[in-house]
This record gives C-alpha cells, structure tokens and sequence, in this order.
C-alpha cells in the first residue's frame, strides 16, 4: 500500500475528508522542511512541496492529529492533542487523533535526533544538517518508533507544537488575504479566525485549502505557559472510554474471513532450530488441526480454534539442531559476566585520578534477565489478498514491523499492508528495533512464515509460556563497585565495572559530585535475546548506583537523603525533587515502631528527575512495599493525570521485577513460563503510589518509564535500614 | 453440541466438552472482550460472570457451564447505558493498555453485587486479578466510587 499522491495534495480532499496542512520551509525548528525531499523520493509522481504530516483540517473544522506513535494506554495520543489544541487555538470538540499509515512517508526521525541528543551536544552549524540527516536516517531504518518515552517530549514538543504554531500564522495569513485586512489585526479562537472590528469570522476549515499553499512562516510564534488552556491540564484521554466498555479491538481480537489459528511450540534453545518433527501423523490426527509445521525457533501448528491449536502443539514431539546455547546455564553466564569484568574493559567516563586512592567500600551486584510480560501474548494475523499480504497486529514501530513482514515474505514494502491495532501492553518488547542481531519482531516473522507457507489467512498468538521463553530479554548485568571516602564523609572515589555494551554512559555514572570518578563496562553480547526493557539501562544501573550510594552514606554515617543533598547542587532539579519527596513522605531515617523504614533513590532518565521514597517492612512471607511517594521534574506537565498514572504503574512494573522478576536460563532455554513462577504484583502487593510534579521550569521530559528506575533501590535502601542486610542481588523473593 | 446461555442467549456450539469456556466465548460466539493472559487462572483477564460468581473462564471447561448463565463484559454496559462501574472506571481514567480491565470490571462488579461496601481488605481479596500496567491505585478508588453510587 503505497500512499497515493491524493493524500498529499494541497488543494481538494485528501484521503479521510481532510486536507493536509502544510508547514513547509527552512526553519532549523521545523521537521518538515525535509520531508518533502523524503515524501518526494516514496512517491516519485509527487510535485507538491510544502507538507507536514501531522495535521489535517477537514471541511467541516475538524482538527485530526496523525500520532506517528502507538498509544499503548500512556496517554500519547491525548498529549498531542492537548498540544497542538493550543498552539492552534483549537476547542477540544474540534479535536481527532489518528494513527500514522505505517509509511514511509510518515517515519519519523524526531525520535532519533533526540536520543543522540540527549547524550551528546551537537555544534549549532550542525544542528539543520543533522536535522535532515535524522529524517533520512528514520526514513532509511524504517524508524516510526514508539519507545524511549518520546511521543511527547521529542514528537510533540518539539515538532507539532511548532507546526500547530506555523500553521495558526498560515490560517491567519489566509484569512487576511480573503478577508482583505492586515493580518495583525486578526485573532484566533476556537477553531476560527477573528476580526475583531467587523465582527467576521471565518472557520479553520474554510481556510484550510488556501492556508496550505503558502510559505510557512520563518518566525513562528510559540504560545507561552500562561496562554495554555489544555497543556498542564487533567485533560480526560481519549482511548479510555472504549477501553472501559470493551470496544477496543487488540492484535489478539482480529478476525478476518475463514481465519485459522496457529500455536508455537519453541525450539527451547535460543538460537537452535528445530530439524524434525517426529509424530507429525498424531498431531494431525487432533481435531481440527490442519497443518504441522517448522518455523523459525520452533514449530507450529495450525487448526480451526486456538485452543486446539495448543492443545496439538503441546504434544509434538521434534529434534533440534545441536547449538552452542545447549548448555547455557545462569550460573555459567554469571561466571562469563565476572571474568569479563577481571580484563579489559572500555572506558566510559573518568575523572580525577582515580588510581591514586585506597578503596575501603566494595561491592558487587547482579540483576537477571527480565521478560516483558505484558498482558497480551505476542501475536499477529496474516493473509493473502489481492496479490498483497495483510498483516494486522500491535507493535510499538509499525513501519518496521511492515517492513521486516516484506523481507520475510520475500515481497516488497509496497505488496505488504500493515494494520496496527491497539496493543495489551508493550514495555519495550513490541519496539521491533534492536541494538543488537536478535529479532524482536520474532513472532511477527513466525505468523508471516505460516501463513506464507499454508497459504491460509492465520491469527497467531503465542502462549503464556511461550512469550515467556522467547522474548527479547533485559540484560542480566552484573556489576561492581568501589569507594572512597573523604574525611568529610563525602565519596573521593567512585569506581564501577559493568557488563554489557553502554550506549549511554550518563545511566551508569553517578548524578552526584564525585571529584574522581571511573565508570568502565565490558563492551560484549549476550547470548540470550536482549532488547529494550521499560527504562531500558535504567533499570539495572539506577539499581546499582542509588544502592552503593546508600552504601557509602551508611559507611559515612550520614542520613542518606541528606547524603545525596550534600552531593548535588541545591538549586539542581535533583536537589528539589529530594526535598519534596523528604517533605511528602515525612521522611525519617530510622524504623517505627511497626516495623516500618523508609528508603530513598534518585533517578534521572529521558528527561525527567524523579525521587522515590519507599516505605517497607519485613513479612514472614517476604518484603513488603506498603507507600511510594514521588517528586517528579519532568517540566512542563502536557497531562498530569496521565502523567501521574504512568508513575504509579511504573511503580508497581519495577515492584514486581525487584520482588520476583527473573529468568533464569537452564539447557539453553528459560526456566519461568507463566505468572506462576514469573510473578506480577497483584492488587494486595500494590502499595499506595502518592506522584508530585514540580513546577521547576525544565523541559519536557519522558514519563511513560521513568518511575521504574527508584524503585528497587528505594525498597533495598528501605529493608536495609530494618535488618542491616545490604541486597545486592535481585528479585528479592 | 453443547448448549450455552451468554448474555441471555442460547448458542449450541459443537465443540468438546472440555474446550475452555474462555476459547468458545472468543471464538464460536465471538464475544472478543473477554481477554487470554494466561491460560492457567493465574491473570483474571479471562473473567466472566457463571450464575453471578466470577470465574477464570480459560480454566473453565464448557461443559461446567452448561444450563447456567454466563455473563461476559459485553452484557454489564453500554455506551449509552454504562454501569457504574464502568462510569467509575472513566471518571478515575483507569485503562492503561486496557487490556485487563474487562477482567478487572468484571471482578469488580461481582464483588459489589455481593458486597455494595467493600472495605480495603475486602478490595484486596476479591481483587487477584493481574494488571501488568499497574493501574490498581485507581481500581482502588473507582471501586469506591462505583460503591457510593450504588448504594
Ligand atoms: S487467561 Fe484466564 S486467568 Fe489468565
Ligand atoms: S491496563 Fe494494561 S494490563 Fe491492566
């Protein structure tokens, strides 16, 4: 499916009733002035030039938003319209939201240019060249990625809103023009273009054809703070009421005529494939069962209801190719992680001279291998029709996810029409992109095979077990820690070695000033999948550094909130979320007298600085979080109710891995396969998640991952202080 | 064939005995809001109504079913005519993902039929179902809220 040229046109209407509005232009701010060149080079027939993808007005004064991300329930399709709401002078009525085509056209090299961004300062001559490079580069790597709690921060604010803003000037400019006034004596409200002398208005909708063939304006003028009316606002999001009533169709719900539906069984050794099928006449011989075969990693079976479906793949029996996986055991990848961290390692930071000084605090920390459990298995629906191959299916990249459906069935993008739907959860395993060789899109590339290779329309979903087994992994890192302390009590040493390759070292440095500093990794794979885990390096190295942080605050004998205040800047953002959190939760640095203690943990990641307190105590039936509060910096809040909501659901994702999160590996494969022995925390092991947002004046932050990272730390700072125990190996359980 | 009452009306599925109720809900009858998370009665996402009693309905043969009235979250509202239950669901924004939150609703309103004020252990015992997204502050508080209204 390719887009046709209809949609880009700027005059008459577009695909969906409405009309594209251009922002065209060289402005260093605006995204779009390369997309032209982009959208020129996917469409060769396509002569028009000033097009912006994110925002189309229909005729009857309908403002749609196209989200180039997938909105798993974080609230991103409501954050963009909030807004481009405002930078418009839209009303919320006028309001639509609408899911980027998983096109080319519509890739987006945003999410890109802020990652590199965030971890290095590009020179400001180079800033348009780079601009245009990350386009190119989204375009090329199929990027139209929902990851890295990017939706609002890089999409939106850096992108709609200055497109909304340029557009507000283009419409006004039409109005001028048709009205025959200055523009300056024009004014925007509600969706409509003011004068106020002659009391005329004129509806975005009916300038929206003549606005789109101007220049966009070289100085767009941004609303301030004080002008927003929906931005920082508990605005209701949009995706809940469908949710609430069942409306909503997941990967999992699609149908499609005479639909089969196929089960996998895994090789059970990452990396092995299976060779044979030994009693491929029994299985068939189950009711329903149509077709037998091998797959990538595994084998399926397909039948006419996915329970038979199962039912039948459980009982194939196959031989797999030898691998040298066939042996991999936690315990031999723990000894591997160890020695690679006894030889040369690669430097990420130093600073000071950190030889010179004697260590008296070590350490050693190890975190497992996580799966991503979200609630709705891996799966996808395949067929053939009309000389295309339709997939549907719920990923957080669905221009890749399209792309990789066409490389595995050997056709081009153009032959393959991807139907992304509403996705049960994501975390990180549905991004398709990898900084690795593993294959996050492996079901994907399971259900295009079947369905290729029968030739039959298929839906399928993997089991519990099976999305347990075959996931791409957070990394197991193991790390180890050395320290120094001043006569003062303050750190004069920080020394850290870690396992596994670090993209973005400021993860696995400390926040605190630290006159000498070392942090080394061991730059080496891992031979079980991998891929990005909510939070992502986060996750493990917010856990080790805001852990030996607390270690070094007890060896100094220094309250450890007051500890890490007495590191950092006092007017730092990560000074004041710690004096808030210290003020929300009434901190105390000793135990009650029922048992309970209290720990903090300080974490800054994409964008945001959160302070977590947690208070605990010790059950027979093991620790015990009983209330969370947070100081969150995450600048301008677009949706503090959502905001708020992602917070505390991080809360509980990082509470059920530092309880019970792991996977351990045994024979080649992992152990755990379903929520009996891969626990999630449940309702009475929630504790109560209390979220602030300072209005400290930084800029827009992610929020969708960044309450994971305190958490652990914040609850084996807290048990700590109850029986001495310092916990250096995760889960707790 | 098997015989089953959902949402009021009789389906006679051919189907085996021991089919999970879960898998003839979604496929024969292709009520689709009722959700698979685990297969083994561990996540809840699967809940539907059997005589008014909640249960895990992926573990739950068909033939247990048989002259007794299923319930799935189909039948609780509507858009025009929401229970309060889900008006409470929208007014706290609970849904993340959404995905088991059909599960979730269904727990919920089994448990206010049974017992209209709920206290926090009472919420905490009839609540095991699983939500990966980690939405309970807000089940909490919109059972609360769908409580008061009923009463
Ligand atoms: S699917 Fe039935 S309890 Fe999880
Ligand atoms: S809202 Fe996503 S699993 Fe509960």
């Amino acid at each position: 499916m390719g887009i046709t040229r209809r949609i880009f046109m700027i005059t008459g209407a577009a695909v969906g009733g409405g009309l594209l509005l251009g922002v065209g232009g060289v402005s260093a701010h605006l995204l779009t002035h390369n997309r032209v060149g982009v959208q020129q080079d996917a469409h060769e027939s396509d002569d028009s030039t000033h097009i912006n993808m994110w925002l189309r007005i229909t005729p009857d004064n309908k403002i749609i938003v196209i989200n180039p991300h997938t909105d798993m329930g974080q609230g991103s399709s409501t954050g963009l319209m909030q807004i481009v709401a405002d930078e418009l002078d839209a009303d919320w009525s006028q309001m639509l939201v609408e899911q980027a085509p998983a096109d080319t056209a519509y890739s987006n090299g945003k999410v890109f240019e802020g990652f590199v961004r965030e971890m290095m300062t590009p020179p400001e001559w180079a800033s348009t060249l780079l601009e245009n490079g990350f386009y190119r580069m989204g375009d090329l790597m199929k990027m139209q990625m929902t990851g890295g709690s990017s939706a609002v921060r890089f999409t939106g604010w850096d992108s709609m809103r200055h497109a909304a803003a340029a557009t507000r000037q283009m419409l006004i400019a039409a109005a001028a023009e048709k009205l025959n006034v200055a523009a300056n004596t024009l004014t925007t409200e509600a969706g409509n273009v003011l004068h106020a002398d002659s009391g005329r208005s004129l509806p975005y909708g009916e300038l929206a054809a003549a606005a789109a063939v101007l220049d966009s304006p070289k100085d767009i003028q941004l609303k301030s703070r004080e002008q927003y009316r929906y931005v920082g606002k508990p605005v209701a999001r949009v995706d809940v009421p469908s949710k609430v009533l069942a409306n909503e169709d997941y990967g999992i719900d699609a149908a499609v005529p005479d639909m089969q539906y196929a089960a996998i069984a895994t090789s059970g050794v990452f990396g092995a494939q299976v060779k044979s099928i030994d009693n491929l006449d029994e299985v068939k011989a189950a009711r329903g069962v149509s077709d037998v075969l091998i797959v990538p990693d595994g084998v399926a079976v397909v039948a006419d209801n996915p329970w038979r479906a199962e039912k039948a793949v459980r009982t194939v029996k196959f031989t797999r190719e030898p691998h040298d996986n066939d042996t991999l055991s936690t315990e031999s990848l723990v000894n591997r992680q160890r020695q690679a961290l006894s030889e040369d390692l690669t430097s990420g930071m130093t600073a000071g001279a950190p030889d010179d000084i004697q260590t008296t605090v070590n350490a050693e920390y190890l975190v497992p291998y996580l799966a991503h459990a979200s609630l709705e298995p891996m799966n996808a629906t395949v067929w053939q029709q009309d000389g295309k191959l339709h997939v549907i299916g719920g990923v957080q990249n669905p221009l890749l996810a399209r792309a990789r459906a066409a490389k595995e069935a050997g056709l081009d993008l153009d032959d393959v029409v991807f139907q992304a739907r509403q996705m049960g959860g994501g975390f990180g395993r549905r991004v398709a992109f990898s900084m690795s060789d593993d294959e996050p899109l492996n079901w994907l590339i399971q259900a295009v095979r079947i369905a290729v290779d029968t030739g039959k329309p298929v839906k399928t979903t993997w089991s519990r077990e099976t999305d347990t087994r075959s996931d791409v992994y957070r990394p197991m890192v193991m790390a180890q820690f050395e320290g120094a302390l001043a006569d003062d009590g303050k750190p004069s040493l920080w020394r850290s070695r870690s396992y596994g390759k670090e993209m973005n070292i400021k993860a696995v440095a400390p926040p605190y000033k630290i006159p000498n500093l070392a942090v080394s990794y061991a730059d080496l794979p891992h031979p079980v999948p991998t891929g990005f885990w909510r939070s992502v390096e986060h996750s493990q190295h917010g856990y080790f550094v805001e852990s030996f942080i607390d270690e070094l605050a007890i060896s100094a004998g220094v309250d450890p909130l007051q500890y890490r205040l007495n590191l950092l800047d006092e007017n730092s953002p990560a000074a004041q979320v710690l004096l808030k959190v210290a003020e929300m939760s009434g901190w105390r640095s000793g135990a009650d007298n029922q048992g309970r203690a209290m720990g903090v943990a300080l974490v800054h990641s994409f964008g945001s600085t959160v302070a977590q307190v947690v208070e605990a105590s010790l059950t027979p039936s093991g620790p015990k979080a009983h209330r969370v509060w947070c100081a969150v910096d995450c600048g301008v809040p677009v949706n503090p109710q959502a905001i708020e909501a992602q917070v505390q659901g991080s809360v509980h994702y990082a509470l059920s891995a530092a309880l019970y999160g792991k996977c351990d590996l045994k024979d080649g494969g992992v152990v755990q396969s379903n929520f009996h022995d891969y626990r999630i925390v449940s309702m009475r092991d929630a504790p109560r998640v209390e979220v602030e947002l300072l209005p400290l004046g930084s800029p827009v932050g992610g929020v969708g991952e960044i309450g994971v990272p305190p958490l652990a730390p914040a609850l084996c700072n807290a048990l700590t202080v109850l029986d001495g125990k310092r916990r250096r190996v995760l889960p707790l359980v | 064939m098997i015989k089953l009452n959902v949402n009021g009306v009789e389906h006679s599925l051919d189907i085996e005995p021991d089919m999970p109720l879960l898998w003839a809900l979604r496929e024969e009858t292709a009520l689709r809001g009722t959700k698979f998370g685990c297969g083994i009665g561990m996540c809840g996402a699967c809940t539907v109504h059997i005589d008014g009693d909640p249960i895990r309905s992926c573990s739950y043969p068909v033939s247990a079913a048989v002259g007794k009235e299923i319930n799935t979250i189909e039948s609780i509202g509507t858009a025009d005519a929401p229970h309060a239950v889900q008006r409470a669901w929208i007014e706290h924004q609970v849904p993340q993902c959404g995905y088991c939150q059909s599960g979730m609703q269904m727990a919920a309103v089994a448990l206010l039929n049974t017992n209209p004020q709920p206290s926090d252990e009472d919420i905490d015992n009839a609540m095991t179902n699983l939500c990966r997204c980690g939405t309970y502050d807000r089940i909490r508080a919109a059972i609360k809220t769908a409580a008061k209204e009923l009463v």
